[in-house]
């Protein structure tokens, strides 16, 4: 089961770099996320708490379904082309992202020099999510895929919380669901402003200040 | 006595090869409704290769002659390094996964030169885009078998078949190894087997310029490397099951697996076989990771 959730979410995360169409970038942060809801339920029945339970079906529904759909909503209303626009190619960010999983894994064998070899391998993946989300965020030319960046960055640091430390506490957990969700509709509308003022989201047109 | 049984393996192997690539056909038919040929035309179609002339093109040199035994021999070498069968390799001193790789490379270097030695138009078409494949393809089979490699701690071939330990990482390893398969032995997402169109042509176009019993040694020799990717899978997968029953519905079943790959997949454009076997080299690499993770 662990090997199980660890290789999803390394294979998704490879997808989210992969990907060439917008559809299947939101498609494979919806299944990274489903790997996450996985991962909150084994805690949840390891630790029988009702909390993580909640936690884990806040994030099915949000994460899962709810976001993935507002994003995929979005690309059809605007009509984004599904070309996700590459600063790098793909088979070139495959090289650069095995390179930031080595130095993740070797960052996290530092942090975690004294801890069980599952927590260094969870800290290596969580720290791999978060560098990948920053990755696509800088190295994507639609503004869309910021958004997915983001979010992914965020399902790193879920992840980081979840599995190193055991989760934190329900309010902040829930804090966070709500950050992420309003984030998720003011980008959304962002987007919208951006499609209507440039006449396309490639954010490389944001150069220029237009009133 | 030994050496005797070993070459008798080699001889069922060269005599099963063309029977495996039938039945493949055979089922893709079966699934498409269509009646094709029989289980045993490739047979019919070696010998009725290698009873005609050839014809040779004033301009070939003895680059073109020679390619296609140095390809059969090449693969025929390849052949005899896989502890199929048998516990030990044919040469029992040697034969690590390396060499297998690099024999099929030689081979496969000499058939890119024959088919630009005569200066045909297609025939150099086909060697650029077979080793424009061939350079994705052969750092995934070496980054795959180094996975298997890693766990039974050798790349001896031998010692690796007879470790017995499915590892999570090795069915990844397999996975990416039949995705190579697919296009090793010219399938339907990288090429087609089936028809001589001009602009997707690969393997095809390398040998469109032979004919009689030249072109009956290089399709024997694909025959075989055919099997020998099945024999490797199939020595990943399912370690310790070496005799010549369990063999047969090995391939049968990575046959099977195959043909309704080809029947639902449609052909990809040559630069669309770039992101097959991307993938197929992410999910090698994620088996190394799973090793070296230690979970």
């Amino acid at each position: 089961m662990e090997l199980f959730i660890i290789l999803g979410l390394l294979a998704t995360a490879f997808a989210l770099v992969f990907a060439k169409r917008l559809s299947a970038l939101v498609g494979s942060f919806s299944l990274q996320s489903f790997f996450l809801v996985l991962l909150s339920l084994r805690e949840a029945v390891r630790g029988a708490h009702l909390d993580l339970y909640i936690i884990a079906g806040l994030v099915l529904a949000l994460k899962v379904l709810i976001i993935p759909r507002i994003l995929l909503n979005m690309i059809k209303e605007i009509k984004a082309n599904e070309n996700l626009g590459f600063f790098i190619n793909p088979q070139l960010s495959l090289l650069v992202a095995l390179g930031l999983i080595y130095l993740s894994w070797a960052f996290s064998s530092l942090v975690f020099a004294h801890q069980e070899t599952l927590v260094k391998v969870y800290g290596a993946v969580s720290f791999t999510i978060i560098s990948l989300g920053l990755f696509i965020m800088v190295f994507r030319i639609k503004a869309l895929a910021q958004i997915v960046g983001l979010l992914a960055m965020e399902n790193g640091i879920f992840l980081l919380a979840s599995a190193v430390s055991g989760g934190m506490p329900f309010l902040v957990e829930m804090a966070i669901f709500f950050d992420v969700f309003v984030g998720v509709i003011i980008l959304g509308v962002f987007v919208y402003r951006i499609n209507k003022l440039f006449v396309g989201i490639d954010i490389d047109k944001l150069n220029r200040l237009r009133g | 006595m030994e050496y005797l049984f070993l070459i008798l393996k080699v001889i069922i192997f060269i005599g099963l090869a063309p029977l495996l690539s039938g039945i493949i056909t055979r089922i893709k038919n079966n699934l498409r409704f269509r009646k094709g040929p029989g289980i045993w035309q490739p047979y019919f179609n070696l010998f009725k290769l290698f009873r005609k002339d050839e014809v040779v093109s004033e301009q070939a040199s003895w680059i073109f002659r020679s390619a296609p035994y140095i390809v059969f021999a090449a693969t025929l070498t390849a052949l005899m390094l896989v502890p199929a069968l048998t516990a030990w390799p044919l040469p029992i001193f040697t034969g690590d996964f390396l060499t297998i790789i690099f024999l099929l490379s030689l081979g496969r270097f000499f058939l890119a030169l024959a088919g630009l030695d005569p200066a045909a138009t297609f025939g150099g078409m086909g060697s650029s885009r077979e080793m424009f494949i061939a350079s994705f393809v052969e750092p995934v089979v070496i980054l795959a078998i180094f996975a298997v490699s890693l766990t039974a701690e050798t790349t001896n071939l031998a010692i690796i078949a007879a470790f017995k330990a499915m590892h999570p990482a090795t069915v990844l390893a397999a996975g990416a190894l039949l995705l190579v398969t697919l296009a090793e032995t010219s399938r339907i997402p990288i090429d087609n087997q089936e028809t001589h169109l001009e602009l997707t042509m690969i393997h095809e176009a390398l040998i469109l310029e032979y004919s009689g019993r030249s072109l009956g040694l290089l399709e024997l020799a694909a025959y075989m490397k055919q099997i020998l990717f099945f024999s490797l899978i199939s020595l990943i997968v399912f370690p310790g099951w070496n005799d010549l029953a369990s063999f047969l519905l090995k391939w049968l079943a990575l046959g099977v697996i195959v043909a309704v790959v080809e029947i639902s997949l449609a052909k990809m454009r040559l630069f669309r076989a770039v992101d097959w076997l991307s993938f197929a080299g992410i999910l090698a690499i994620m088996a190394i990771m799973t090793l070296i993770l230690g979970v």
